[in-house]
């Protein structure tokens, strides 16, 4: 178990002339549990691989437990890692994928045995040690590639998106093994996902990247627990990363600015309230109104509602998503209803936005602080 | 399953069966007759393919045995067919053996590292490879001339020299490596360098376990190249005793007098080591090796 620290860590494939990570700082503490989540291209498997050695780092210190570790080798990080792609090897039975550092190790037979039994017993593989990777199903061998990396005691367990390759089913069952893995040894962990469910419940910090913009100073947008992304995005890109189906975006001006409430005018001409501080920004400042589609409400109006058409539905049984079309809207403008039986598209409707679960951005994408969401513990 | 087939099926099965016998008669036709040769009496290459008189004269005599004729006369073995038998399995051995760790590791880097020229290095090998070696015999004469001023067991004459000799064919096999190190995907060293592996132990305990069937095949290949090569080895060996076999076969056909029986016997003989290899090579070459270790 270790400390993973990351300090001003940057990572470039052409000796500087365009950047994939720039300017990343972490702190993992020890047994923490850490998801890195964002889009394709963010960058996120470059850090993890950097972290494990299979990157070099192009500037920056990366320190595991203290020791700064940039120019060791992966064999000597005392690291482990789960791919993907499973990577196990297929010439070799269950038994000796996870035996194979250790015998690299010189490790005594005794030992080697005690560490892959606890092992097969953890992840209930002793029924299949014999067996060769291809004899296996895609669970069981992801379930051989975590073994193989609990008999090594890595003072970090990284994952490269490991249940990406997996069914649904499957997915939602390995995702609580790895979660109860987790609360029984207690190891680092550091994950990668593009899977928001995934970091959002294995996670007790995220940290979201971004694909590095032209000329943005770092990729790293924000770090927090899970609720506190959900709640209080620092920015834009977290806002619209984190929830699903994303955020609904409007632009507007701010009408009245205040410490509590704000009144954002739409380019539509409509007015909406929001409980968020903006005592800082002046009226006329150009801004972005945020809404989650689960806080929007079809067909009431407390006068903070706009009107839209119902472009598209979408019927899933527990619930239903309405796409509208606004004006002001980026994209679409999703509702979530609870039921849409009686409503057909091409039919008018009406949405309240209601203040409190409004979020407001201003031009450069950083939010303004929400005054009625729920605090989140630091 | 059983697909629908058309009505005349069983009619074009079977003329495609006659073709492929025929097809296969005329494949094997010349290896009939080189064993029809080495079992006549006397030494005739045109005759029935069925010897009239069958003798193992000649099988005697390639075997270094003294063959005893009708009228009570002793003909000794002209040539030590045997020693030229071991001198070829010696030197096709041993260059096979180390064309197959140079080319592996040469592959190795070539697939998995990354250097300045790889790409100009690798076409700059085939090219090279394509002019005969046969051009370059004044070259391979007078280097191994000079060598052995100062390397007599690499020097002319040597058995040493022939199979040093034998390396240069090896680009053609660097790349049929590198190609099948190229399917074998990258993660499993990664993982294997995460387990604690340093490079040199994933490419032996990981790597190439899994490159078994190619390893197989490049070293038949090598090793037929080797038993059948006569140019270089008739230039570089002189002495009766360190001669290949096939340099050898060359001592029947003299200009007044062709020994096609003693010829064809050595002939059949030179196949032996071949079909042995082959047969020992060849349960390493199965498929499905790397199945099952990656996905993706």
């Amino acid at each position: 178990m270790a400390e993973v620290r990351l300090v001003n860590i940057a990572k470039s494939y052409d000796q500087g002339q365009t950047w994939t990570l720039k300017d990343i700082n972490l702190n993992i503490g020890d047994g923490e549990f850490i998801a890195f989540i964002g889009p394709s291209g963010c960058g996120k498997s470059t850090l993890l691989r950097m972290i494990c050695g299979l990157e070099d780092i192009t500037s920056g210190e990366l320190s595991i437990d203290g020791e700064k570790v940039n120019d060791w080798p992966p064999n000597e990080r005392r690291v482990g890692m789960v791919f993907q792609s499973y990577a196990l090897y297929p010439h070799m039975s269950v038994a000796e994928n996870m035996a194979f550092g250790l015998k690299l190790a010189r490790a005594q037979k005794s030992v080697v045995d005690e560490r892959v039994d606890e092992a097969a017993r953890i992840l209930q593989l002793q029924a299949l040690l014999e067996r060769k990777p291809k004899a296996m199903s895609g669970g069981q061998r992801q379930r051989v590639a975590i073994g193989r990396s609990i008999v090594q005691q890595p003072r970090v367990f990284l994952f490269d998106e490991p249940l990406s390759n997996l069914d649904v089913a499957l997915r939602v069952q390995m995702r609580q093994e790895i979660a109860r893995l987790h609360r029984r040894l207690k190891t680092t962990s550091i994950y990668v996902t593009h899977d928001q469910v995934e970091a959002m419940t294995l996670a007790d910090q995220i940290v979201v990247l971004s694909p590095l913009a032209q000329g943005a100073a770092s990729n790293l947008e924000q770090v927090g627990k899970p609720l506190e992304l959900y709640h209080h995005p620092a920015n834009l890109f977290v806002a619209g990363f984190i929830g699903s189906p994303k955020m609904n975006f409007f632009d507007g001006v701010i009408e009245k600015n205040g410490e509590q409430e704000t009144h954002v005018r739409l380019t539509t001409g409509e007015t909406l309230k929001a409980c968020v501080d903006t005592s800082k920004a002046d009226p006329g400042s150009r801004v972005v109104l945020g809404i989650r589609p689960e806080h929007t409400l079809a067909e009431t109006d407390n006068g903070n509602a706009v009107d839209g058409r119902i472009e598209a539905l979408e019927r899933l049984g527990a619930e239903s998503f309405i796409y509208m079309g606004h004006d002001t809207i980026r994209e679409h403008f999703i509702v979530r209803v609870e039921d849409s039986l009686r409503r057909e598209e091409g039919s008018k409707i009406r949405i309240e936005l209601s203040p409190e679960h409004c979020y407001l951005f201003d031009a450069n994408g950083v939010a303004f602080r929400r005054t009625r969401a729920p605090e989140i513990d630091q | 399953m059983a697909m629908v087939q058309p009505r005349n099926l069983k009619y074009r099965v079977w003329s495609a069966r006659i073709v492929m016998w025929l097809f296969l008669l005329i494949i094997l036709f010349p290896f009939f007759m080189i064993i029809s040769v080495s079992l006549r009496t006397g030494n005739f290459a045109t005759g029935s393919l069925i010897p009239q008189n069958p003798s193992l004269e000649h099988w005697y005599l390639a075997l270094g045995i003294p063959w005893e004729n009708a009228d009570g006369s002793i003909t000794q073995p002209p040539f030590p067919v045997l020693t030229w038998l071991w001198n070829s399995i010696k030197v096709a051995i041993t260059s096979s053996a180390l064309i197959l760790i140079l080319a592996t590791t040469g592959a190795y880097a070539f697939a998995r590292l990354r250097f300045r020229f790889k790409q100009q290095m690798l076409t700059a090998m085939m090219i090279l490879q394509m002019f005969p070696a046969v051009l370059a015999l004044v070259a391979i004469y007078s280097l191994f001339d000079k060598i052995g001023d100062y390397i007599p067991w690499l020097g002319l004459d040597s058995l040493g020299s022939v199979t040093i000799a034998y390396l240069g064919g090896m680009a053609l096999h660097i790349w049929l490596i590198k190609g099948y190190f190229e399917t074998i995907d990258n993660s499993l060293e990664e993982a294997a360098a995460i387990d604690g592996a340093t490079p040199w132990q994933a490419f032996r305990f990981v790597l190439l376990p899994l490159s078994v069937p190619i390893l197989a095949v490049v070293f038949i290949l090598a090793f037929i190249a080797s038993i059948a090569e006569y140019p270089v080895a008739s230039v570089l060996l002189q002495s009766m005793d360190n001669l290949t076999l096939a340099v050898g076969s060359r001592q029947y056909l003299n200009p007044q007098n062709y020994l096609w029986g003693d010829f064809a016997a050595a002939a059949v003989l030179s196949g032996f080591p071949i079909t042995i290899i082959f047969l020992a090579c060849q349960r390493w070459i199965v498929g499905g090796l790397t199945s099952g270790g990656v996905k993706g």
